[in-house]
């Protein structure tokens, strides 16, 4: 009969597509746990949030997605050309990781948040289920160079503020 | 201490209370505290949870003796009665109750009872006091203390107190921090709580204030410091912005009245640090730092040397933003020079302070990268600088910026100040002038004008604080940037002649005068605008700041009205 032979085919199908999953899961496992092909990989990681998930996945994810030439990537997605002084200067400052944290996402979570915050939250029609997430701050927020650039002074106000007041202050 | 005693009293003591609502408290209330309520505590009374029952009842008698004896009942109770130990809160509506109820002796006034030994670390143990029979405080009739603010009253009692300085803000720097909310408020609730409708009273509160300010503007002394007192027992009952606007300008006034001025040495002091936590709590100089310095920075495109002289150096906070810019424009940083000028502090140390900032300063640039030269003068007022001491270069050679933030108007407290240090900048040939004032009007001739203005604009003021606090009401920040505040208050309400220094104009006014100087008007670019609006995001009550574009000059306000402006000048062309 017809519906037996299907179920060998599928069966067959099935191991096949078991073998290729295992195959493929072995490559990926050799790609993402090898310290310069991840880093190749989160290169096309577009989005901070994103990359500084990957930096909670295991030790080795944190030490490669940790690493400043990633971050000056996300920071400087939108500068056609970047100043030449800027990784010098910036470096100098705390860093790209310091700027995307410390400045750079507050002021991306609050523009976000405030756009999000200004439609009112509808009713829910299913009062069992749990409130929607629109609550999350998104980092889909469109951003360019003036954010960047807005960043940038407050992470040389709060490295000023930091050095030192020891001086018989 | 008593209340260690208390504690022990508490646990013996019986714990049903009779009145049903009376349980609710107790179910929730930890004991932790000695039996105090801790609600109640907070606000500086000290009321055993077992007792509340019976206070409750009390405060019900009292308001019916309150609401039947004579109609205004507030001022009877200010002036006439014998106020037992307030923060104990039993012991003090048993006392007005009595006096309520003998209500024949109104005229009976207990003056010249002096607050015997009161020094200024019993401000502090107001709220440890011993039981009634022994130590009854009594407040004076005249008592300035009668204004919350221990600062007047110190200085009346400086036979006794020799250390104790006259300054509020210097006073809360005195309390050990664990107590310091708890021994504010106590100070407030020192007189008597009215219980009244709380917005009736707000705006008795502000009528009072004014009827107070055009007392004072009749110069009719006897009138405006009974009223001044009215102001504090109303100022007691309100919350928030409200309260403290009103204790500060009640404080100011009662200064006007009694002649008592703040001694110039204090005001000086400590006036960096206090702006230090006005810029680390409020948008307002930020934004004018940020709107400044995108303006120095287009009036700096394309030169190779340049020069800015700081007015209002500080701690130079406005510098590293610029620094880092001009360090990462297209064709790389200029030759930065930055001369800046301070005023004497009173302890001397003002060179070196300027030093330090100096220091500072020259290692960030070393750190992004810019040749950077420090210069700092120390000078009573701009008056005495002028263009020969600064070393200008030509100005093909160097581009020169000056800078002016909450400056200026200090000058217009000595006549022909602000046009001596208008030609000096003249001579200075700039490239752009940039100053950022006060957007209002405190310095009209009429004092009630100036006080009505002045109480608008620090009310909004107060208000945007209040929301900008509102995680954290407590932090020092916010404590010290109200004590800022309430210093201007003080100086606007309080001083006249040149120790008036906080004369503030409106953007039209100092526009009238930099045109008859000989200065045009540069629009403050689109870029100086989206930077102030993104920046405000980032502040907390973020939604009640408006960044206004006025004409090419930029106002930040808190909802409709504007609290400070930057406007930027350049030397007219020459014929």
């Amino acid at each position: 009969m017809k519906r037996p032979l299907a179920a060998v085919g599928d069966i067959n199908m099935n191991k096949k597509l078991k073998q290729q999953e295992e195959e493929m899961s072995r490559e990926a496992e050799a790609v993402l746990l090898h310290d310069n092909l991840l880093f190749e990989v989160l290169k096309h990681v577009d989005d901070g949030r994103t990359l500084a998930s990957a930096a909670c996945v295991s030790r080795q994810w944190k030490r490669t997605a940790q690493d400043e030439r990633l971050w000056e990537l996300i920071c400087t997605k939108h500068y056609n050309s970047t100043p030449l002084q800027l990784r010098v200067v910036v470096l100098a400052l705390g860093g790209f990781r310091r700027l995307y944290s410390s400045h750079l996402w507050p002021l991306l979570r609050q523009s976000s948040s405030s756009s999000s915050s200004s439609s009112p939250s509808s009713v829910s029609a299913w009062p069992c289920l749990p409130p929607a997430p629109a609550e999350r701050p998104r980092s889909k927020a469109r951003w360019g160079r003036d954010e960047v650039n807005l960043s940038l002074s407050l992470l040389s106000i709060k490295y000023f503020e930091k050095m030192s007041f020891n001086r018989g202050k | 201490m008593e209340r260690e005693r208390d504690r022990g009293k508490a646990e013996t003591a019986a714990g049903g209370t009779a009145a049903g609502k009376m349980k609710s408290w107790e179910e929730w209330q930890p004991q932790a505290d000695g039996g105090m309520d801790e609600l109640f505590a907070v606000l500086g009374y000290k009321v055993k949870s077992s007792d509340m029952a019976a206070v409750a009842n009390k405060l019900d008698q009292l308001e019916m003796a309150m609401v039947t004896t004579m109609e205004d009942g507030i001022s009877h109770l200010s002036t006439d009665t014998i106020h037992y130990n307030p923060s104990d809160l039993s012991g003090w509506v048993e006392s007005l109750l009595t006096e309520l109820s003998s209500a024949s002796n109104f005229d009976v006034l207990p003056q010249q009872i002096g607050v015997r030994g009161e020094s200024s670390s019993n401000l502090i143990s107001f709220s440890n006091d011993k039981p009634i029979q022994k130590n009854r405080k009594v407040i004076y009739d005249y008592d300035l203390r009668a204004i919350p603010g221990g600062a007047i009253c110190s200085s009346g009692n400086e036979e006794e107190n020799p250390n104790h300085e006259p300054d509020i803000g210097i006073k809360r720097h005195r309390f050990s921090p664990g107590t310091e909310f708890l021994d504010n408020t106590s100070l407030a609730a020192a007189r008597p709580v009215v219980l009244v409708d709380s917005q009736e009273t707000g705006v008795r509160l502000v009528h009072t204030l004014m009827a107070c300010a055009e007392a004072v503007q009749r110069d009719n002394m006897k009138l405006a410091d009974a009223l001044v007192k009215h102001v504090g027992i109303l100022a007691v009952s309100q919350v928030g912005p409200m309260r403290k606007v009103a204790t500060y300008f009640a404080e100011a006034l009662a200064r006007r009245i009694y002649k008592i001025y703040p001694h110039d040495s204090l005001e000086s002091s400590y006036s960096d640090v206090l702006q230090m936590h006005f810029y680390e709590s409020c948008p307002y100089l930020k934004f004018a730092h940020f709107t400044a310095n995108q303006a120095i920075l287009e009036a700096f495109a394309g030169a190779n040397r340049v020069h800015v002289i700081d007015f209002s150096l500080k701690q130079g906070m406005q510098w590293p933003a610029l620094m880092q810019a001009l360090a990462l424009r297209p064709g790389g940083p200029p030759e930065f020079r930055l001369t800046g000028i301070e005023p004497p502090q009173p302890d001397n140390t003002d060179a070196l302070l300027l030093q330090q900032v100096g220091w500072k300063l020259a290692q960030l640039a070393e750190t992004v990268g810019v040749e950077f030269k420090f210069r700092g003068f120390v000078s009573k007022s701009l008056v005495d600088l002028d263009a020969s001491v600064m070393d200008i270069k030509p100005d093909n050679v160097e581009a020169v910026a000056v800078n002016s933030v909450f400056e200026f108007h200090r000058l217009l407290a000595r006549p022909g100040g602000i046009n001596k240090v208008l030609n000096s900048i003249k001579a200075m040939n700039p490239k752009i002038v940039t100053i950022v004032e006060q957007e209002a009007n405190h310095n009209g001739i009429v004092f009630l004008d100036r006080f009505n203005e002045s109480l608008h604009y620090y009310s909004t003021m107060f208000d945007s604080l209040e929301s900008s606090g509102s995680n954290q009401p407590n932090s020092e920040d916010f404590v010290m940037t109200e004590v800022y505040l309430g210093r201007q208050i003080c100086n606007v309400v309080a001083c006249e002649g040149p120790d008036r220094v906080e004369r503030h104009e409106t953007l039209s006014q100092w526009r009238g005068r930099m045109n008859s100087a000989g200065f045009d008007p540069v629009p403050l670019g689109s870029n100086a605008f989206k930077q102030a609006s993104m920046l405000l995001a980032l502040f907390a009550g973020g939604d009640g700041y408006r960044v206004e574009e006025n004409d090419g000059s930029l106002m930040l306000g808190w909802h409709t009205r504007p609290l400070i402006a930057t406007s930027a000048w350049q030397l007219k062309p020459a014929e």
